[in-house]
């Protein structure tokens, strides 16, 4: 099994104050992998460290994805290359269609890898069968980027781009909060279709109950900037009943 | 006051064309003007734009020039108006009752004196116009100086409708001089839509008088789009004195809510960039009572510039249930930018509602990220996040092809190409 992500001893620090505190994690190509943890304790910043936000900073350590240093890449070209990160806050942009985006989107990534663009009739074909995929209203290609979307829509937006945009690693931070029962279904279904042996998710989540729907391999706990504990599927029931603080006294 | 004797000697070789019947308030207008001069920046509402300057430099009537090709600007499904130089194209050039203009009485002279005939339109009682009227009005100048000033006038009967689209042309060439009045008048419940577009080029001073009086029920709708597009890279025929001089618009807008229920809905996108100084100046007056205005402004900052946007709101006594609302947003995008946006409110009544707000802010920063986070690069990430901004103002024009051609037409000013269709507007059917 080929090694995808391999982050070592990480260091990050946002607005001056660090957050990753020499975070350790290997995740093979094919997996799912869970982040669990407290609140606040670097799980998103760990997101946007790997998705490439600027104000997220390096200060220690490396992120080799695919086997290359990640930190020679900007935000977009990670995406061309693979890499998406579900939001756990998505953000709003009125007017700019949800159609207008997946297109520049999409063909943004294409162009950076050297393919040629999809034509109109084509991209149109993609997009509309995966908003069916994810139970949406085609509608809603018209309206803005999440524009008045409730919380959970805009999750299942996420899960929509991801599948247009077919990544290869998936950080999915908090996609299962806010949603009802049926579109976690939805949600769910839409994680494990993108399942296969090139790719690779990881689940940012506090709840067992995405993990009754996506299996992981492996089940991580990060607190105070590091993973602290690590194992299989039945850690997260036992993290579910116990909660994080006989671990932080572990650690 | 200094008058350069050149605007004495268009006069008198204008006049001279004139029917005998229309002299004399022409002279009198010209007069006003040789007393009163061009506006200077010690009046208030001049404090930002200064006309001076022009009154003493040498100026001559534009000359009569061809047909340009229009192809670039033609909407299809519209019935066109063309003026060039002032000049009808297509319309019959009769004799027009002249505008009265209070933004400034030397240049409203200045324009009552030398003005020609523009779109003389009256939709009768009940009628709805099924087809969108498009004015172009063209500069072609070829000399250093030339002039022109033109006035339209509309009116509609009680419940008549129509869509005016108003697009101001400058084709490139040496520095001109021009003026242009709208005149309007909504009968009872009549609905007119206004848009104006500013396309002028490089070297121009154009001063802008919209006046209208909004009666019972009645509703007027206007959407200004007052931005630079222009290239930066050097127009072929373009003169060097046009290049070297900016361009200076100003535009007066007065909405008189003259009847009770009249609403005026004006929305504008702004913004100037190094050789364009844009000045608007927007008043909103409630003279009777249960009248309903809304603003809403976008301004741009592109780039070491200044815009300047006024929003005077009056609600006269007697005004009562006035319901106003006003919104301004700027977007600042270049260092040096200079965004002067004001509102203004003058309440005599008591029994009111007037709300409003001025914001300047940068692009979002998650947004931006957001957008990239999916590929998309840096610049074309930014253009997409201003063209979010502006498209609040862009929605409300009417004409489907017209705002897919200034969206492009603003997307590509901002120099990262963006994939615009009719498929990929917001609002458009997927
Ligand atoms: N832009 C920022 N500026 C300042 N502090 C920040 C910023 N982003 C995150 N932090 C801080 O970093 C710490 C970790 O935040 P992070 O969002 O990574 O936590 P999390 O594990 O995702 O928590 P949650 O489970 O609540 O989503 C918090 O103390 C947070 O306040
Ligand atoms: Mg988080």
């Amino acid at each position: 099994m080929s090694q995808l992500l391999q982050i070592e001893n990480l260091h990050a620090e946002v607005a001056g104050k660090e957050i990753l505190k020499g975070l350790d994690l290997a995740v093979n190509a094919g997996e799912v992998h869970a982040i669990m943890g407290p609140n606040g304790a670097g799980k998103s910043t760990l997101s946007k460290v790997l998705a490439g936000a600027e104000d997220y900073v390096v200060t220690a350590g490396t992120i080799r994805y695919q086997g290359r240093d990640l930190a020679a890449l900007s935000a977009e070209q990670r995406a061309a290359h693979g890499i998406f990160m579900g939001f756990q806050y998505p953000v709003e942009i009125p007017g700019v269609s949800n159609m207008m985006f997946l297109k520049a989107a999409l063909n943004a990534q294409r162009k950076e890898r050297g393919e040629p663009e999809l034509d109109a009739g084509d991209f149109l074909a993609w997009v509309r069968h995966r908003v069916k995929q994810m139970k949406m209203d085609p509608a809603m290609l018209s309206r803005g980027v999440n524009q008045g979307f409730s919380g959970g829509e805009k999750k299942r937006n996420e899960i929509l781009q991801m599948l247009v945009l077919e990544p290869r690693l998936m950080v999915l931070d908090e996609t299962d909060s806010g949603l009802d029962i049926d579109a976690l279904k939805i949600v769910a279904d839409g994680i494990n279709a993108m399942r296969s042996p090139e790719r690779a998710t990881i689940l940012v989540t506090h709840y067992q109950r995405l993990l009754d729907h996506v299996q992981p391999d492996v089940v991580h706990v990060l607190a105070a900037g590091r993973i602290v504990k690590s194992g299989g599927p039945e850690l997260a029931r036992e993290l579910e009943e116990k909660g994080y603080g006989w671990l932080q006294q572990a650690a | 006051m200094t008058i350069h004797a050149s605007y004495g000697e268009a006069f008198e070789r204008f006049a001279a064309a004139l029917p005998a019947t229309e002299r004399a308030a022409r002279a009198a207008a010209f007069d006003t003007f040789a007393q009163r001069g061009l506006p200077d920046d010690g009046i208030e509402r001049w404090h930002y734009t200064n006309l001076q300057p022009f009154a003493a430099q040498p100026v001559h009537l534009a000359l009569a020039t061809a047909a340009p090709d229009l192809s670039a600007w033609r909407l299809d499904g519209c019935d066109e108006h063309v003026w060039i130089n002032g000049r009808a194209l297509n319309d019959a050039a009769a004799p027009a009752p002249l505008p009265s203009l209070d933004a400034h009485a030397g240049l409203a002279g200045l324009h009552r004196a030398f003005a020609t005939p523009g779109l003389q339109l009256t939709v009768p009682r009940d009628v709805r116009l099924d087809r969108p009227l498009h004015v172009l009005s063209v500069s072609d100048a070829r000399e250093a100086g030339e002039m022109f000033h033109l006035a339209h006038r509309i009116r509609l009967e009680r419940g008549a409708q129509a869509l005016l689209i108003v697009q101001n042309i400058g084709l490139p060439g040496a520095t001109r001089f021009s003026t242009q009045s709208l005149s309007i008048e909504l009968a009872e419940g009549a609905q007119l839509t206004l848009v104006r577009v500013q396309d002028e080029a490089r070297g121009t001073t154009h001063w802008l008088q919209t006046a209208a009086d909004v009666g019972r029920d009645a509703r007027l709708d206007v959407v200004n789009v007052d931005l630079p597009c222009e290239t930066a890279d050097p127009i072929p025929g373009e003169a060097a004195a046009a290049k070297a001089s900016g361009t200076l618009i100003r535009s007066d807008w007065r909405v008189k809510l003259a009847a009770p229920g009249a609403h005026a809905e004006l929305s504008g996108l702004f913004g100037a960039d190094g050789r364009v100084h844009l000045d608007n100046q927007y008043e909103i007056d409630h003279a009777a009572p249960h009248g309903t205005s809304r603003q809403w402004f976008r301004g741009l900052g592109f780039g070491p510039s200044q815009a300047i946007l006024n929003g005077r709101v009056v609600v006269q006594r007697g005004a009562q249930k006035t319901d106003s609302e006003q919104r301004i947003a700027n977007l600042m995008l270049a260092k040096g930018a200079e965004i002067d946006a004001k509102p203004e409110l003058e309440i005599y009544a008591d029994d009111v509602k007037c709300a409003h707000g001025a914001s300047c802010g940068q692009l979002d920063d998650a947004a931006v990220f957001y957008l990239r986070a999916r590929g998309v690069p840096e610049a074309q990430a930014r253009a997409l996040l201003i063209y979010s901004f502006i498209n609040d103002v862009l929605a409300r024009v009417p004409h489907v092809a017209l705002r897919l051609r200034l969206a492009r037409r603003i997307t590509a000013r901002l120099g990262a190409g963006l994939d615009l269709s009719e498929a990929t507007l917001s609002g458009a059917a997927a």
